[in-house]
């Protein structure tokens, strides 16, 4: 028996080992290669190079080299991207949650049928692939001048994900009980200060978890963005897409290689900041009464 | 202080009618009690009154005050839900303050008041907990400080004892008759449990799809129905009813006779308590009655009593018998039926049959 169960124990962590490396690898390959000249880390003798960086040693004489972060962040201003990603995103969270809180805590307070109505066609709009918004709409934003803007993307990212949120947000405020609307009600609260002073805490897991998926929607489009933004007003994915699209310049592989890393990092920190909140949320048995 | 008043209340959803042309008025101070199967439109009238729920015709005045229009904030009523509706992100201290924060009441007050309601109710000592620590009793508990801190006009109570364990409901329920004592402000109590009814109430209302069924003291619903419904509702057993007819004094089935009711004739029912009927009398000649022989059905040892049970043309009919009492099923004994004991309705209607006997 003991020995079944130890044999069990070695497959079971071995098959955990082999799925942490298979997850990981990649991206601890191009953080560490991103301190690496392009002969290095595109290496066509040999791909131990990434690693050991022989080229990196004769060509700037350190083991690592920051060359291709200066290159994104400053020559090519790569922060701008970040910084018009900061916008959207902020933007888009902000909005799709606050229309998506009031939403969602109507829709699952209603009494009326229309309500199953109205999550049935946003099921229906977030199944839909996202270009379709766009393809529709590119000429009259041409037409009317509303092309390239930040706002046009952030609209269209809201209407994109608003479905998804009211969806979610909805099944967050349905697991709350209504009893507890009714007693603050009845206690002296208005309907919107039921909302605010007792759902909305309760709530918290539910809201930090839609608001993530949101900003990982917004933070990670690359369709909708790379087509209405100008060069100007890129944000960070297109932006990036770019870098890799004038690859045979010297250098700017690595200005990819190096944003890519950069542009990680705040997921990492972000996931890694708010996972209680999303642990609980997922599991939604937690905002129960 | 307050009187509450409806006035020709109904509420409909499509086609279906939950509460059927009500007026009721409830005194003040007065403790009554809802009481009716589940559907009967009791929980629809109390939301109501509070403003939980949208009348679809009538008027609801809190002394004299219509107040058809007024959010449930502004009603002044405080009110106790059958899951208790805590705060799950507050502490008991915060959940028993919520109503007197939300309606900006003196601060300084606040820590008196809470701790007051608290020990009213033996909560002093978990005021730091949060509700999911807290016992199902506990939790009620909290949410009748909640109701009783800030002393509304009235209370609203809607099945407060019904996710109870059965000895913290007895409990719960004394503590709850005495807290009305304490403090005498109207009361309205919904339930579907006869026994919180006759226990607490001053006087019942018996609700039936939407429609008064009767209004009266626990005794006076309990000695005199006023229907089928009510009969065979209140008590523990219901009332024993059997369906015959009378036809020159005498009620008769197909199996059974029985003398002595001075009634027209016509169908009617006849209904008496367990507790009324006797088996095997032996020196009651003198009281004018009737006996049958019949099979016992059944035998029920109940403890303080023994409950036996017979098939009286196609009725279920219940008799208490003293705890010593002995019978094999199948056995034939001989019943007695008092006369004077005796309610009757009349079948097709199922009203009372009034003066009587």
């Amino acid at each position: 028996m003991n020995k079944k169960n130890s044999w069990l124990n070695i497959l079971s962590l071995s098959f955990i080992l082999l799925w942490v490396i298979l997850a990981s690898v990649p991206f601890l390959w191009t953080l560490w290669g991103s301190f690496k000249v392009e002969s290095d880390f595109f290496s066509k003798q040999d791909w131990r190079n990434a690693i050991f960086g022989v080229r990196t040693i004769i060509e700037t004489g350190g083991m690592f080299t920051t060359n291709g972060y200066e290159g994104a962040w400053i020559k090519e201003e790569f922060w701008r991207a970040a910084l018009n990603t900061g916008i959207v995103t902020l933007s888009v969270v902000t909005i799709s949650l606050t229309l998506g809180t009031l939403g969602g805590y109507a829709l699952a307070r209603s009494g009326f049928r229309y309500a199953f109505w109205i999550l049935i066609a946003a099921l229906i709009f977030r199944a839909m692939p996202h270009i379709t918004l766009v393809s529709g709409y590119l000429l009259p934003f041409f037409e009317l001048g509303l092309w390239g803007h930040l706002s046009t993307t952030i609209i269209v990212l809201v209407a994109i994900n608003q479905p998804f949120t009211l969806w979610m947000l909805h099944s967050f405020f349905s697991t709350i009980p209504k009893d507890l609307d009714e007693s603050a009600m009845v206690d002296g609260c208005t309907r919107f200060e039921a909302f605010r002073h007792v759902i909305i805490p309760v709530m918290w897991p539910g809201v930090i978890t839609t608001g993530l998926f949101s900003f990982l929607l917004a933070y990670n489009d690359f369709a909708i963005t790379a087509l209405l933004l100008t060069e100007a007003n890129q944000t960070m994915v297109p932006k990036i897409a770019s870098f890799l699209g004038s690859a045979q310049e010297q250098g700017n592989v690595m200005f990819a290689v190096a944003a890519v890393v950069s542009a990680t990092v705040p997921l990492f920190m972000l996931v890694m900041f708010f996972q209680r909140q999303i642990v609980s949320g997922l599991t939604a048995g937690a905002v129960k009464g | 202080m307050a009187s509450i008043t409806l006035k020709n209340l109904s509420k409909r959803w499509g086609g279906f009618v939950a509460v059927d042309n009500l007026s009721l008025k409830i005194r003040d101070k007065e403790f009554l009690v809802l009481l009716g199967p589940s559907g009967c439109g009791k929980t629809t009238t109390m939301r109501i009154i509070a403003g939980l729920e949208q009348e679809t015709s009538g008027d609801v005045y809190i002394d004299n005050i219509k107040v058809n229009k007024l959010e449930p904030k502004d009603r002044d009523v405080a009110m106790v839900f059958q899951s208790y509706g805590l705060y799950p992100n507050m502490n008991v201290y915060e959940n028993i303050r919520f109503p007197l924060k939300i309606r900006k009441t003196d601060p300084k007050t606040h820590d008196r008041r809470v701790k007051h309601a608290a020990e009213m109710v033996e909560l002093l000592e978990y005021l730091h907990r949060k509700p999911s620590e807290l016992s199902g009793g506990q939790k009620q508990r909290v949410a009748l400080a909640r109701a009783i801190v800030r002393e509304p006009n009235v209370f609203l109570m809607d099945e407060p004892l019904s996710n109870l364990d059965a000895k913290l409901r007895v409990s719960t329920r004394a503590q709850i008759k005495h807290l009305h004592h304490e403090m005498q402000v109207t009361t309205l109590y919904v339930t579907h449990d006869q026994i919180e009814a006759m226990t607490l109430a001053d006087r019942v209302v018996v609700l039936n799809r939407g429609v008064i069924q009767q209004i009266g003291t626990p005794s006076e619903i309990y000695d005199k129905p006023q229907n089928l419904f009510v009969a065979g509702f209140i008590g523990n057993p219901a009332m024993n009813l059997i369906s015959g007819k009378i036809k020159n004094n005498k009620f008769e089935t197909e199996t059974i006779s029985l003398n002595g009711f001075r009634t027209n004739d016509g169908n009617v029912t006849i209904g008496f308590r367990a507790e009324d009927a006797i088996i095997q009398p032996n020196k009651t000649r003198a009281v004018k009655s009737n006996k049958i022989s019949v099979p016992v059905y059944s035998i029920e040892l109940l403890g303080d009593s023994t409950m036996v049970s017979f098939q009286i043309s196609g009725s279920l009919i219940s008799i208490k018998a003293a705890k010593e009492y002995s019978a094999k099923i199948g056995d034939v004994v001989t019943i007695c039926i008092p006369i004077s004991a005796c309610h009757l309705f009349d079948s097709d209607t199922g009203n009372r049959i009034k003066d009587t006997l």
